[in-house]
């Protein structure tokens, strides 16, 4: 997946009920350049940082994630590959269940969208 | 993720060896309408699945590599924590006990045999309701025994799988 198509998701995952129009407000992207991108015109950086931002400053309202993040950087250098295994295990696991109760179900293999 | 999840797992046992419907499945499991749907999908997906459009039943050709991936120990660990976590963080009518108890060797052996005693009475339980109780109603049951010595030594040194 690109990440272009990689940060869309995300956008979305964060933000699922966002019109075109929310979402040109939170990214200062004109509407149609919105629409457009969302059916997978090629990004500028500008563009591509924009919505990295929303999605860092969306992020960053949860103070969970930063103790998430820096417990994921001590555990890569301190933690066995079984280890660590074991912990992307539970938090893949985690997802699916979240996963299951959206409306859509991300795989491995593909994307398929449900509902 | 390799193996099932949980959710997963309580559907395929739900269908088994039979063909059912999405009612059916809804019922036995008693998993909300888009829950089960979107994990009926996944699992399709995966080829773990077949549907005739009305039907779900387990595929026949299951790849010996899913089936390796779903019956794995590390798996089928990964689904027993998954229920006992959410035992634990269960808020109404939780029967939950976990202590540290001081056993002599004899009184240990009989907890052992009392164990034994206790889970041939399940087996018999489980053989006589099976075709009554819906899998939504069974119980999740689980008991272990490990020494604090031990467990220690092991949390210390880190998962050897």
């Amino acid at each position: 997946m690109t990440l272009q198509k990689k940060t869309i998701q995300r956008y979305r995952q964060l933000f699922p009920n966002d019109t075109l129009r929310e979402v040109s407000t939170r990214t200062g992207i004109q509407i149609t350049r919105v629409f457009r991108l969302f059916h997978g015109k090629n990004m500028k950086v500008g563009e591509l940082e924009a919505f990295e931002t929303v999605i860092t400053n969306k992020i960053a309202e949860n103070p969970s994630f930063s103790r998430l993040s820096c417990a994921v950087e001590s555990a890569s250098s301190l933690l066995t590959n079984d280890e660590l295994k074991k912990i992307a295990d539970y938090v893949e696991r985690r997802i699916s269940h979240k996963n299951f109760a959206r409306g859509y179900i991300s795989t491995t293999q593909s994307n398929l969208s449900i509902a | 993720m390799r193996g099932l999840s949980s959710l997963e797992r309580i559907i395929v046992e739900c269908i088994g060896k039979e063909s059912l419907n999405y009612n059916q499945i809804q019922f036995q499991t008693g998993l909300q309408e888009n829950v089960c749907f979107n994990i009926l999908q996944a699992l399709i997906v995966r080829g773990i699945l077949s549907t005739d459009g009305v039907n779900y039943k387990l595929s026949q050709n299951i790849s010996a590599l899913v089936l390796e991936e779903i019956n794995c120990l590390s798996s089928r660990q990964a689904e027993s924590l998954e229920l006992i976590e959410a035992l634990i963080d269960q808020k109404d009518e939780r029967v939950f006990k976990f202590q540290k108890i001081a056993l002599d060797d004899r009184d240990e052996k009989i907890f052992k045999a009392m164990l034994q005693n206790l889970e041939t009475f399940l087996v018999d339980c489980h053989k006589k309701a099976q075709g009554t109780v819906p899998v939504k109603s069974r119980k999740v049951i689980f008991w272990g025994m490990g020494e604090v010595n031990q467990l220690m030594h092991q949390m210390v040194k880190g998962i050897d799988l």
